[in-house]
């Protein structure tokens, strides 16, 4: 029998052997392939076909890759050799070939603290020793060096930035401090870690491979998962697909435990990598599965505050919320509603805005409230940003060349993990009514880097709902695998705009403004009001200058149409042709 | 000033239309001979107005200089990252931008006399006899704050 081609092979493994199989056979045979190749992306980022067959490319396709296999930085220009961009946290798992690496070097060394000859007596003393057993361990992994500004035995912005490396590295969304999960990661063995690690990276495969999303968040600590009634009558519980799918898949390749993992990686040299997939037998998906799914997703805003945020003296007033904006994603089925996930989001707030004397004033950025819907995705979108920007956040200082030059903060737009979009954007919209367009109040849902905006007490957005990453590439590749999709592809853009900031000249140039899908049918998205706290009861419309701040006169008017309410320009083009974006700046998502 | 900026931003977008990249997946100017796309792209710099002597640079590195109506042509490997150049000519407010290597792709880059730099956004109307700034009394990291555990 010919060897298999690259293209046509891959790999089982069962029983602690490696076969190499036909992938037709394999699928025939009822395996789910799962790719391990270094050039995987999730399906958002994949190479796509028009229906005549052209590819049409992704312009973040080759950063994504090259960000996972630090090969490059955000820009896509080169990483400095050695450098690691530990962005899992930010939606971007490393590769496998960067996992292997991180186990090979581990494997032989160890980095565990010495253990104190004896118990600390008092609290402060075992704060030292907590503190200095994190200084030995985030040095010994390379994320507290000579250069990091740090003096032994305080809580430092040396120590805080190393911390938060170690944190990005092993995904643990805390606050940069020695909180309780970033002390068990510590405390780990780094081949341990390393397995943690490996089985996230697995987990997106995986999920994306099966097209599930189902991660156990609908399950409530008392009540369980929730229930529906299946066509044999049957109460099932709502399955943690991401989970089991999983644990099935580690179980099967026989990786399990991080020694097995060492071995496997040990078995396999970089190159094989460059293209490696492997066939696993997942379990059955429950009956609500199919290729066209009855999707909806609900936002509930949860507590709302409508007050300025400050008194008349220019005091802050805290504005506590018990119930935290939350999105929903619900499936159809057999005349039930059926939750299948829910994540903690943000809604709109008070947010610092440029006004046309160049002066920032308070503004409250709301969030829209009722039916929506989405027809546009954007991978790797890209936020046009309005004149109204702080301008203050649109430069930044970067290497170019060797030389440290002030530049446009391309991050804040994308594309890119750190955009305002995040990595990928549902773009909603009020459905145009009587062969009318469609009404954009750009109030998007979308990725964000900004987890802090979620999990805090304090988060805001400007008035798009965000998600992590992660969540939200897992949340976009589901729906367009369970809907019918029609591919745009990349948007050129040509948009161009100048702005000053002291002595010099900065010019935002954007290309595109990302990889389009367009849906169709749209997606249905509710957004419920939530409850209105404090005595304001509709949202403030004008410019309220910041206490403390002196102005050359009254504030000037704020644009005054609805979508400056809740951020964004109405779309003038017909989206329901698919035109989804026009060349002109949105609010601050 | 508003319709100064205006007028500048109509101009820009109409500049910025003839600097249109080809659309992607058609093969722009930089097809090879075997039909496939070259290796490189080519990238031409002009300034508006053009100007006697205009000097781009590339970090530490000089990209070129422009002179007059003779646009600067860069040629850089396909795909290969952004370059973040800034253009100075004398008596011109210096300005910094971007050009990108995924196509072929011109780049007309508008030049504003110092004596004119009000026209551009973000240029602040002074206050007489302004004191000190004192900021906001909420947390700049309105955003921040550690998520429970």
């Amino acid at each position: 029998m010919p060897p298999l081609s690259a293209g046509r092979r891959v790999l089982l493994l069962a029983g602690g052997t490696e076969q190499a199989i036909d992938i037709e056979q394999a699928v025939a045979a009822g395996y789910t392939i799962v790719d391990l190749s270094d050039d995987w992306t999730p399906y958002i980022f994949a190479e796509h076909q028009a229906p005549d067959g052209r590819v049409l490319p992704n312009r973040y396709r080759r950063v994504f890759i090259g960000l996972a296999n630090d090969k490059l930085d955000e820009d896509g220009e080169p990483l400095p050799a050695g450098s690691q961009n530990y962005l899992e946290l930010y939606g971007i798992p490393p590769s496998l070939s960067v996992l292997r690496a991180r186990f090979i070097e581990d494997g032989e060394r160890s980095c565990d603290a010495p253990a104190p000859a004896q118990p600390p007596a008092t609290k402060k003393a075992g704060d030292a020793a907590i503190l200095a057993a994190a200084e030995h361990r985030l040095a010994c992994e390379g994320l507290l060096g000579k250069d990091s500004r740090h003096k032994r035995g305080t809580m430092d912005d040396g120590l805080r930035q190393a911390i938060k490396r170690f944190q990005q590295k092993h995904m643990i969304y805390e606050g940069h401090g020695l909180q309780l999960r970033t002390r068990e990661a510590l405390g780990r063995p780094l081949v341990d870690n390393d397995h943690r690690a490996f089985a996230r990276v697995l987990r997106e495969r995986v999920v994306s491979a099966a097209g599930v999303v189902e991660d156990g968040s609908v399950e409530g600590t008392k009540s369980g998962a929730p229930t529906y009634v299946t066509v044999a009558g049957d109460r099932q519980a709502v399955r943690n697909l991401a989970d089991e799918l999983t644990d099935a898949a580690l179980k099967q390749m026989g990786l399990t435990t991080p020694a097995d993992t060492l071995a496997f990686f040990k078995r396999h040299p970089p190159s094989d990598f460059t293209r490696m997939r492997v066939a696993v037998k997942l379990p059955l998906l429950p009956e609500y599965y199919g290729p066209m799914m009855d999707i909806q997703f609900v936002i509930d805003r949860g507590d709302i505050w409508y007050d300025l945020p400050f008194d008349d003296k220019g005091t802050y007033a805290p504005q506590g919320r018990k119930k935290y904006p939350q999105f929903v994603l619900y499936v159809k089925h057999r005349g039930q509603r059926i939750p299948l996930a829910r994540w903690r989001s943000t809604i709109g707030g008070w947010r610092a805005e440029q006004a046309s004397d160049g002066y920032e004033y308070f503004r409250y950025k709301g969030s829209d409230v009722g039916p929506r819907v989405i027809r546009n995705v954007v991978a790797g979108p890209v936020w046009i940003a309005p004149a109204s920007t702080p301008i203050r956040g649109l430069v930044k200082v970067k290497r170019v060349r060797n030389k440290r030059e002030p530049v446009v903060n391309y991050d804040e737009l994308g594309p890119g993990y750190l955009s305002a979009y995040g990595l990928v954007a549902g773009y909603l919209v009020t459905p145009g009514q009587a062969g009318r367009p469609d009404f954009d109040n750009g109030i998007r849902i979308h990725g964000s880097s900004e987890y802090l905006s979620m999990y805090s007490a304090n988060g805001y957005s400007h008035g798009c709902h965000r998600l992590p990453n992660h969540l939200a590439i897992r949340l976009y590749s589901f729906v367009l695998k369970h809907r019918t999709v029609r591919l745009i592809g990349d948007q050129p853009a040509d948009f161009a705009r100048q702005f000053l900031k002291g002595d010099d000249a900065f010019e935002i140039r954007i290309p595109s403004r990302g990889y389009a899908f367009y849906l169709d049918p749209p997606l249905p998205v509710e957004v419920l009001e939530g409850d209105i706290k404090g005595a304001v009861k509709s949202p403030i419309l004008t410019y309220v200058p910041k206490p403390g701040t002196r102005y050359p006169g009254p504030p000037p008017a704020a644009p005054n149409s609805p979508e400056a309410r809740a951020g964004g320009v109405p779309d003038p083009v017909d989206t329901k042709k698919g035109a989804a974006t026009p060349n002109e700046p949105e609010e601050k998502p | 000033m508003k319709w100064l900026v205006m007028l500048a931003g109509v101009a820009l977008a109409a500049l910025s239309a003839l600097a249109a990249s080809p659309t992607p997946g058609t093969p722009d100017a930089g097809v090879a001979s075997d039909g496939g796309l070259s290796p490189t792209v080519r990238i031409l710099i002009q300034t508006v107005p053009a100007v006697d002597r205009t000097v781009v640079s590339w970090g530490g590195k000089l990209l070129g200089v422009l002179r007059q109506r003779k646009p600067l042509i860069v040629e850089r490997p396909r795909d290969s990252g952004p370059l973040d150049i800034v253009l100075r000519a004398q008596g011109y407010v210096p300005v910094h931008t971007r050009a990108y290597t995924f196509t072929d792709g011109k780049l007309y880059v508008r030049l504003t006399p110092v004596g004119e730099k009000k026209s551009l956004f973000g240029y602040r109307t002074e206050i007489p006899d302004a004191g000190a700034e004192a900021g906001s009394p909420l947390s700049p990291r309105a955003d921040g704050g550690p998520p429970p555990n």
